[in-house]
């Protein structure tokens, strides 16, 4: 009778073995998961750039992702049409707590108020970056078209 | 998922594999003794509640402490040594209750370290201070060593039952030193040229040479004090740490080769290294002397098969310090493969997490500080687990958080408090990390590692099991036969002469006719087994005649074969009773078989002696000179001298003189060049032309002219008891030949018929070297109606007259019409 008994038992010994090691393989992938969602939702510091064109209006544009490239290429997040920016001119990213702008090799350089930039470099409101004759300037941090803060009431 | 929900379900399903272990191993005396009516065990209870209450503490404070712990850390070192310790707990009670002492200190340690030095540069500051302190309390042993066992190197410190190992903190603290010291004077990296230096410059004199200085330092130490096994592990950590922090693979390339050069060298020079690697080469050349241990261990990993004896009913405790270096093979032994395998998945976690959060780690120091501690727990563990397996040389370490040890425990925690700490703070960016190959490889060589010591469990319980637990040195088998029923050996007519009989809770085995010790044989832990208890071993185990459903399904529940059948002989007993009283305390051999059929009826061998005293006659049996475990009557060798004359005339006629190659083709044709084929141990022939021959022999020889000149098939088995068919005959192993025309055998018959008797007797008398010998046979004659008999009786002197007066009683016991119907009632 016992040795049935311990048979069941050494079975369901086996079962919670797996069932444990099963749980802790399921949770870690679901961890990825979570992270990996995480990481695409993460926000970095909202990036508005007045892009000035030699022979076009000025305009205003907010930007909420982590990289933006400037280029002449249609499929730059900021496409210049001028002669003098490269097709992937520079790349503005957001890591360590910081937007930086980086030049990606361009023929005419890129210029960070009016000093020419070889390494990536740390941007803050009201640089003056030009990519050949186009001028942006950059303010980080304003939320421009969003809804006036509201106090949340404690039931929430 | 939220992760207290998260550690708290890890902790649950731990928890429950714990608890059905505690279980299981609480019933194990009722399914080992197949009764209720026994003691449980119950005191493991014990350290599996202070393991509970250790667990919550540590998941408490490791929450309330730090930001975000890895729940997967915690519940993988808790998870390891729950296990650890109620595995300790079935070894060695004694030392389970110890080890939770352990357990509750480890785990204070290692809330205090969650907490205390506040910041972790801390360590970084004083890295010298660190490992000079560990260096000096290991020097220490050097002076004040011993060692708990009494024998042995001296590597602890400390005394009235509480020792201290001070080389397993020096790991840890080498680990600090150094992952602080790259950390300081590897050339800092930029955000951007991510180029690989090289090597002259990494591998550059200041960065190199310090650390080379205070890891010889250690070494040296632990080499004075004879500790191979941390000394090479030593060696590997840092090494392994370099090629963390440089990424050159050439680092691990040089170590492997300093490691071969170094056992090489120690091979010719040290004895302690030759033996190890002589154990690890050729484990079978010495199994019960140096190779002893990982025998042992092979052994234990082959019972467990794939689903394990289960918790408690293994026999795990034959492996030498199976409660700290081998404990893993203790562990495969009662969980199986299975168990195994799980062990080394939650292995191969924890590391990866270890790695994790080497790579997130906010700055170098922690990061090298996190892989160095990942390197010294997963090396270490792959040392000793491939060893246990004969994969690596053995190596005397222990299983990090696993095997029994206060000081290793301790320091496994205390590394883990450090990885909970540096994984924890993952929300703060990463340090830069220039290369990430060394990391991976790490990894994957990790990996690679356990899932060569998967295999190697898979190995030696599936492919090699079934051939390693059916040797005579695995000791499991004579501890099945204390709770398994072995089948008994009976009579012709059912008398039982051995028997296994249940005394309070085991099985002994009773000879109740101990005259018969050297047919019979006996079966003994210390002994082994002989004579017929060794030859019919399968049977009366029960492993052949059983169904193989039975045998399988014995295994899985009880890890042993079902009960044993029993076995009938062709002895009579009340004639052996006779044969023995008329040899009494002469040094000899009677034979009488049945003519016809070759069953043997009475097999006498005296001196004998007595197998149900073997425990205290056994040392003196061996080495007595009159020689009482022999069986004169089938493994004596006697020189036959004119002996044979009978036959030669019978044969060839009394005035012919056969050629020398005519003779020995003759000879050979009645069996005596040859050894008889029954189920008994028998003398091999000699290979020499001075031929020698056995009582048997000699008896199935003049067998011939009893039964009408053909040669008679020797039997000593009639038949075995198997449950689905009852008894089973199991027949003659030789076929009978004619060897002899009938009427030649008739003639001799009569030529030597005793006046006035049914019978015919010869008789001879010979010498070698000083020695004499008696030999007589007699036998009915060919016109016998009723069953033909044939004896042959050997006495180890020159005593005719006392030859002949065996013979004849013998004979006319067996003829006496009242006996003889009680004694052969088949025919």
């Amino acid at each position: 009778m016992s040795d049935i008994l311990v048979l069941v038992l050494r079975l369901a010994m086996a079962i919670a073995l797996y069932a444990f090691l099963g749980w802790a393989l399921l949770l870690l992938w679901k961890d990825l998961q979570e992270r990996g969602i995480a990481l695409v939702t993460r926000r970095a510091l909202p990036l508005e750039l007045l892009v000035h064109q030699p022979n076009s209006s000025t305009t205003r544009r907010a930007f909420y992702q982590r990289e933006l490239l400037i280029g002449r290429d249609p499929t730059c997040d900021i496409s210049l049409q001028d002669e003098t920016v490269s097709a992937r001119h520079a790349r503005i990213s957001y890591h360590h707590g910081q937007w930086w702008l980086e030049d990606l090799g361009s023929t005419n350089g890129t210029q960070l108020n009016r000093l020419r930039l070889d390494t990536p470099t740390v941007l803050t409101s009201g640089d003056e970056i030009e990519c050949g004759r186009v001028a942006l300037v950059v303010s980080i941090g304003i939320p421009t078209d969003t809804s006036p803060t509201v106090r949340l009431s404690n039931s929430s | 998922m939220n992760t207290p929900l998260r550690s708290r379900r890890l902790f649950g399903a731990s928890a429950s594999f714990l608890a059905l272990f505690s279980l299981i191993l609480t019933l194990s005396p009722a399914v080992r003794e197949r009764t209720w009516e026994v003691p449980l065990r119950w005191d493991h209870w014990f350290g599996f509640g202070v393991w509970i209450l250790c667990y919550l503490l540590a998941q408490r404070f490791s929450r309330r402490l730090l930001s975000d712990p890895d729940p997967y850390l915690l519940a993988g070192a808790f998870f390891l040594s729950g296990w650890g310790l109620l595995t300790v707990w079935r070894l060695e009670p004694t030392f389970g209750a110890r080890q939770t002492v352990w357990l509750a200190i480890a785990t204070l340690a290692l809330v205090f370290a969650l907490r205390y030095p506040r910041n972790l540069a801390l360590l970084q500051r004083y890295k010298y201070l660190i490992l000079l302190s560990g260096l000096l309390l290991t020097a220490l042993t050097l002076i004040l060593g011993s060692n708990p066992s009494g024998a042995g190197p001296r590597l602890w410190i400390g005394g009235a039952n509480l020792y201290f190992q001070p080389s397993e903190p020096l790991k840890l603290l080498l680990v600090i030193y150094l992952a602080a010291y790259f950390a300081g004077r590897l050339p800092v990296e930029t955000f951007e040229s991510q180029r690989a230096r090289n090597l002259r410059q990494i591998l550059s004199i200041p960065l190199i040479i310090p650390t080379a200085i205070m890891t010889g330092l250690s070494l040296l130490i632990l080499l004075i004090q004879r500790d191979l096994g941390t000394a090479s592990l030593f060696l590997l950590v840092y090494s392994f740490i370099l090629f963390l922090a440089t990424g050159k693979r050439r680092v691990l390339i040089v170590t492997g080769l300093v490691l071969a050069f170094s056992a090489l060298i120690g091979y010719f020079f040290t004895e302690v290294i030759q033996a190890r690697l002589q154990a690890w080469l050729n484990p079978w050349d010495d199994p019960s002397g140096r190779s002893y241990q990982i025998i042992q261990s092979l052994l234990a990993v082959a019972n467990g098969g794939v689903f394990g004896r289960g918790p408690g009913l293994g026999a795990p405790r034959l492996v030498p310090v199976a409660i700290s270096d081998f404990i893993f093979v203790a562990m495969v032994e009662e969980t199986g493969l299975i168990g195994a395998v799980g062990l080394l998945a939650w292995i191969g976690l924890l590391l990866a997490r270890g790695l994790r959060a080497a790579l997130l780690a906010p700055d170098r120091f922690q990061r090298l500080l996190a892989g160095g501690l990942t390197i010294y727990l997963g090396l270490q563990s792959l040392l000793i687990l491939g060893g246990n397996l004969r994969l690596l040389p053995l190596t005397g370490i222990t299983l990090p958080f696993v095997s029994y040890g206060g000081s290793s425990l301790m320091t496994a925690f205390l590394a883990l408090a450090l990885l909970l700490r540096i994984g924890s703070d993952i929300e703060e960016e990463p340090a830069p990390l220039s290369n990430h190959r060394s990391y991976t490889l790490l990894a994957g060589l990790f990996f690679l590692g356990l899932f060569t010591i998967a295999l190697g469990v898979g190995w030696w319980t599936i492919v090699r099991g079934p051939a390693l637990l059916a040797r005579t040195d695995n000791p499991r088998r004579s501890i099945a036969d204390r709770y398994v029923r072995r089948g008994s050996l009976l009579d012709r007519n059912h008398q039982p002469i051995t028997v296994s009989e249940r005394q309070g809770r085991e099985y002994t085995r009773l000879y109740l006719y101990p005259d018969l010790a050297p047919i019979i044989g006996y079966t003994h832990p210390i002994y082994g087994q002989a004579g017929l208890e060794a030859t019919l071993d399968n049977y009366l185990r029960g492993l052949q005649g059983n169904p193989t459903r039975l045998l399988w399904w014995n295994f899985l529940i009880y890890g042993t074969p079902p009960p044993g059948l029993d076995v009938r002989l062709s002895l009579d007993l009340s004639l052996q009773r006779t044969a023995d009283r008329l040899l009494g305390a002469r040094a000899g051999a009677i034979v009488l078989l049945n003519a016809q059929s070759g069953e043997i009826l009475v097999m006498a061998s005296h001196p004998t002696y007595d197998p149900n005293l073997l425990d205290e006659t056994g040392p003196r049996l061996q080495t007595d000179p009159n020689a009482p475990l022999l069986n004169r009557a089938a493994q004596g060798s006697y020189p036959p001298a004119s002996f044979l004359d009978p036959l030669l005339i019978a044969h060839f006629g009394p005035d012919a003189s056969p050629s020398a190659d005519q003779r020995r083709a003759f000879l050979d044709q009645l069996g005596l060049y040859r050894a008889p084929n029954l189920h008994l141990p028998v003398a091999q022939p000699a290979r020499h032309d001075t031929l020698r021959v056995s009582p048997l022999q000699m008896a199935l020889a003049y067998a011939c002219l009893s039964n009408r000149g053909t040669l008679p098939a020797g039997r000593i088995v009639l038949a075995v008891n198997t449950p689905a068919q009852g008894w089973v005959i199991l027949p003659a192993l030789d076929q009978p030949r004619p060897v002899l025309e009938a009427d030649k055998a008739q003639q001799a018959a009569e030529q030597w018929q005793v006046p006035d008797r049914p019978f015919w007797r010869v008789s001879a008398l010979s010498q070698e070297n000083r020695r004499s010998f008696t030999w007589l046979a007699m036998g009915t004659l060919p016109n016998w109606q009723s069953v033909p008999l044939t004896l042959v009786v050997l006495l180890e002197e020159s005593n005719l007259p006392l030859a002949t007066w065996i013979g004849e009683t013998l004979m006319h016991e067996t003829l006496r019409p009242r006996l003889f119907s009680q004694a052969l009632p088949n025919h």
